[in-house]
């Protein structure tokens, strides 16, 4: 591939003030995960992140971030949801944000994620989870560590000045 | 007969109550790949960065990751990677397997990334594409949502019966 100069992103989208959700060892069976979601829709809360994984054992791992504001609203409810969702353990981290990358493709340039996560990792920055698909990648950091990893992506690939959105 | 197979069996037996279609845009599907989960020591500096590097330096495209803590403290790393680059992402990370501390590893050589568009951080959608898979006995290895998009990694086997079922969960145009 060519030099990281050379692959220009478009402007970075911060969404700071997150709570990250880590819902562990939820039973995979049909609709283990709808109390969490009927609550969240039913409170209109957005969804600023999401990844589910494979625990073993039949089990799943389900990750949210949603805003800080939306969860201290919610949290009175959220026992009751992890109780019908049978999860076993229920871990929470905030204030966290959600940096998306998008646009170096991913898919088409062999070491890509490599140079992101490389120029994260060197900079101490602590990647809590990330979701890549293709074109975007969104990484939940620490939201006080949200100017160092502006600083590190914009040394890493070429984003476009002035126009990052938050 | 597990746990999921019994839920299912009961609700195909009481007939589940259908509900409303979602609208979305579309259902995209990735080209064949192959998916790889390494089990990693966690910590607030694991070794994801380094796994990624040995296979960037083997020229292996990612299409798809997924990062994250598990419950016993491990960093669970999910990658997707061009099938026909299997061999080679597994042999280079079993030459480093000790240093990048690889704890369990598990792969699939040939699955699908399908997609749905668009997301819009909307909890009704990843819902409804949760519970029509599953519910039709089709397990996603792995999901999240990047940008629009909200992405599930799927055996090839299943690929038809996954894609035969979000059609009936969601309304395309």
């Amino acid at each position: 591939m060519g030099s990281a100069e050379t692959l220009e992103i478009y402007p970075l989208k911060i969404q700071r003030g997150l709570t990250q959700l880590s819902f562990l060892r939820i039973p995979t069976r049909p609709g283990a995960t709808r109390p969490l979601f009927d609550l969240l829709e039913r409170h209109g809360v957005a969804v600023r992140f999401l990844i589910e994984g494979c625990a073993g054992d039949y089990n799943r791992d389900l990750i949210v971030c949603i805003d800080s504001e939306a969860f201290t609203r919610l949290e009175p409810e959220l026992k009751e949801v992890e109780i019908r969702m049978q999860t076993q353990a229920l871990e929470l981290r905030q204030p966290v944000a959600v940096i998306r990358i998008l646009g170096p493709h991913f898919d088409i340039r062999p070491g890509t994620s490599s140079l992101l996560f490389g120029a994260l990792q060197r900079a101490d920055i602590t990647v809590f989870s990330n979701a890549t698909t293709i074109t975007s990648s969104m990484c939940v950091i620490p939201d006080d560590q949200v100017e160092t990893a502006k600083r590190v992506i914009g040394r890493t690939f070429e984003v476009p000045k002035k126009k990052s959105r938050q | 007969m597990s746990e999921q197979s019994k839920t299912l069996e009961i609700m195909r037996r009481i007939g589940a109550p259908r509900p409303e279609k979602i609208r979305i845009s579309g259902i995209l599907q990735s080209p064949v790949l192959a998916s790889l989960t390494l089990l990693l020591p966690g910590g607030d500096s694991d070794s994801a960065a380094a796994v990624l590097e040995v296979l960037g330096k083997h020229d292996v495209n990612i299409r798809f990751i997924n990062k994250y803590k598990d419950s016993a403290g491990n960093t669970s790393l999910c990658l997707c990677v061009d099938a026909d680059l299997l061999d080679t992402a597994i042999n280079s990370l079993d030459v480093h397997e000790e240093s990048l501390g690889i704890r369990d590893f598990v792969y699939h050589p040939q699955v699908i990334v399908i997609s749905i568009y668009p997301h819009k951080q909307r909890p009704r959608v990843a819902e409804r594409l949760f519970t029509a898979l599953r519910m039709n006995g089709v397990d996603p290895l792995s999901t999240n949502n990047a940008s629009s998009v909200v992405s599930c990694v799927v055996k090839r086997e299943s690929v038809e019966q996954a894609l035969a079922c979000l059609a009936d969960a969601f309304e395309l145009p």
